[in-house]
């Protein structure tokens, strides 16, 4: 049905002129569809565009891209290493327990603005070469150099997101559990996010723990350290501490209402509450 | 908003004053148990690859280099003049057992400058400012030199040398014949003798 049509239409073009062609002789002639003098007739054409002086429509509105995406450009304040190492010398980090956001954002020393677009830390690698301690660390952001210095003091480094949610949750966790709502699901990045998170060169939380051994060896021998046994190591359960990929705090599960006041968890029993809770 | 709380129940389960960071067992449908399955989801320190193989893997076992820091040269101020930058790996080649037995005639031979009367073989390195990355930078020297003693350098075929050889001979004749030209026009400004 469609191709008779076409067919027809096609036919017909065939006979229809397919370009303005040069009139020449008998009624072609006289001006030869040149028209009255002007640029035209002269073969001196106006630029494509050009609309005879007034502004032309290509020029009317200008394209000036300087905050063009700007709200989907995300911020990772640094901390470097340095400051790291100082923190735990000073006792304001545990290095016995596993490190993340919170704890950092616990020492008062570290501000984060989660409303000014701001996702959490980028680890920095100042001070890389004199940081000796052995630590469980959950960052937002950290390249080789300092992924190379952790592991090399036989720590863990991980790679986690939070979305604006979870982060207000951990900037105050104490004003967050006093307003009695349930601990939320943690968000999965966005799409220009997932391939960092779930790349295990980055030690990214979505990645493959497997792959990530393997990427550790790796690391090891491009920058020239002895890989020390993580298994042997009397705190290999603390090291091997992690957090769900839905899961904000250690140690609290998304659902869970924590009153501080009466010190008591309040769980859902709800069935659809739980499944929520869990998907 | 007390119905609310209907939803919940009230669990008296007073929060473990230690061990705050148990491993309470929450997972969720994208926990790494679901999303890779058939992984142990283990941190392990693999075995390095397999010694005897005939190409060099590119592991290099560290504790077999020397390594040595030192200051590096050049300008730089204080940082230059107290921090230790430069990177000098030592290793007997002959003793190395992380290269091939023909590997290392071709290395003793094709690296002769950047080897010792005793056979140690020394790559250095103060290209950056940081020392981990010298580091790295001497390690991918040695490997890249280790891997250039493995290709085979290809000869050209005899066809491309003749080839080369004629063309080579035939600018030669060209070079000299528009030299004796310019010569002779020199030579035609003089008066006959």
């Amino acid at each position: 049905m469609g191709s008779n049509s076409t067919e027809k239409a096609l036919s017909i073009l065939r006979y229809l002129p397919r370009c303005k062609k040069r009139g020449r002789g008998q009624h072609g002639g006289d001006k030869h569809g040149a028209g009255n003098k002007g640029s035209g007739q002269r073969q001196n054409y106006m630029r494509l565009g050009y609309e005879t002086g007034n502004n032309p429509f290509y020029l009317r509105f200008p394209h000036e891209p300087y905050y063009q995406g700007h709200h989907l450009r995300r911020q990772y304040p640094p901390l470097s290493m340095l400051e790291l190492q100082t923190l735990i010398d000073t006792n304001r980090i545990d290095p016995t327990k596993p490190i993340d956001l919170v704890a950092i954002l616990n020492t008062g020393l570290y501000k984060l603005f989660p409303d000014q677009k701001q996702f959490g830390v980028h680890l920095t690698d100042e001070g890389a070469d004199v940081f000796k301690t052995k630590v469980n660390i959950e960052v937002q952001w950290a390249n080789e150099i300092v992924i190379a210095a952790i592991e090399r003091a036989g720590g863990v480094i991980t790679t986690a997101y939070f979305d604006q949610h979870s982060l207000q949750a951990m900037l105050n966790t104490k004003k967050f559990f006093e307003r009695g709502v349930p601990i939320p699901r943690r968000m999965m990045p966005p799409p220009d996010a997932i391939e960092y998170y779930s790349d295990p060169d980055k030690r990214g939380y979505l990645a493959d723990p497997e792959k990530i051994s393997q990427q550790r060896l790796v690391l090891a021998q491009k920058f020239g350290y002895l890989l020390p046994k993580i298994e042997e190591d009397p705190e290999y359960e603390m090291l091997l501490e992690r957090k769900d990929p839905r899961q904000i705090f250690y140690g609290l599960h998304p659902g869970w209402v924590v009153n501080l006041k009466d010190k008591v968890i309040l769980k859902p029993e709800e069935q659809e509450l739980q499944r929520y809770y869990a998907s | 908003m007390s119905n609310f709380w209907q939803n919940f129940v009230k669990i008296a389960w007073r929060v473990p004053p230690v061990r705050l960071y148990s491993s309470t067992g929450y997972k969720s449908a994208i926990s790494l148990e679901n999303l890779y399955p058939g992984s142990s989801l283990k941190l392990t320190t693999p075995k390095p690859p397999n010694q005897e193989q005939e190409k060099f893997t590119g592991y290099i076992p560290i504790e077999e280099l020397d390594i040595t820091y030192s200051r590096s040269t050049g300008p730089g101020g204080q940082n230059v003049n107290k921090v230790n930058t430069k990177v000098e790996i030592k290793f007997h080649v002959n003793k190395a057992t992380w290269i091939n037995e023909d590997i290392k005639i071709k290395l003793a031979e094709k690296f002769k400058n950047k080897i010792t009367k005793e056979g140690f073989a020394i790559f250095r390195s103060d290209l950056t400012r940081s020392q981990q990355l010298n580091l790295a930078d001497c390690l991918e020297k040695i490997r890249a030199s280790v891997r250039s003693c493995e290709i085979e350098e290809t000869k050209p075929p005899e066809e491309t040398e003749e080839k080369i050889r004629r063309r080579l001979e035939r600018a030669s004749r060209e070079r000299l014949a528009l030299k004796r030209g310019r010569s002779q026009v020199k030579s035609d400004r003089q008066a006959p003798q």
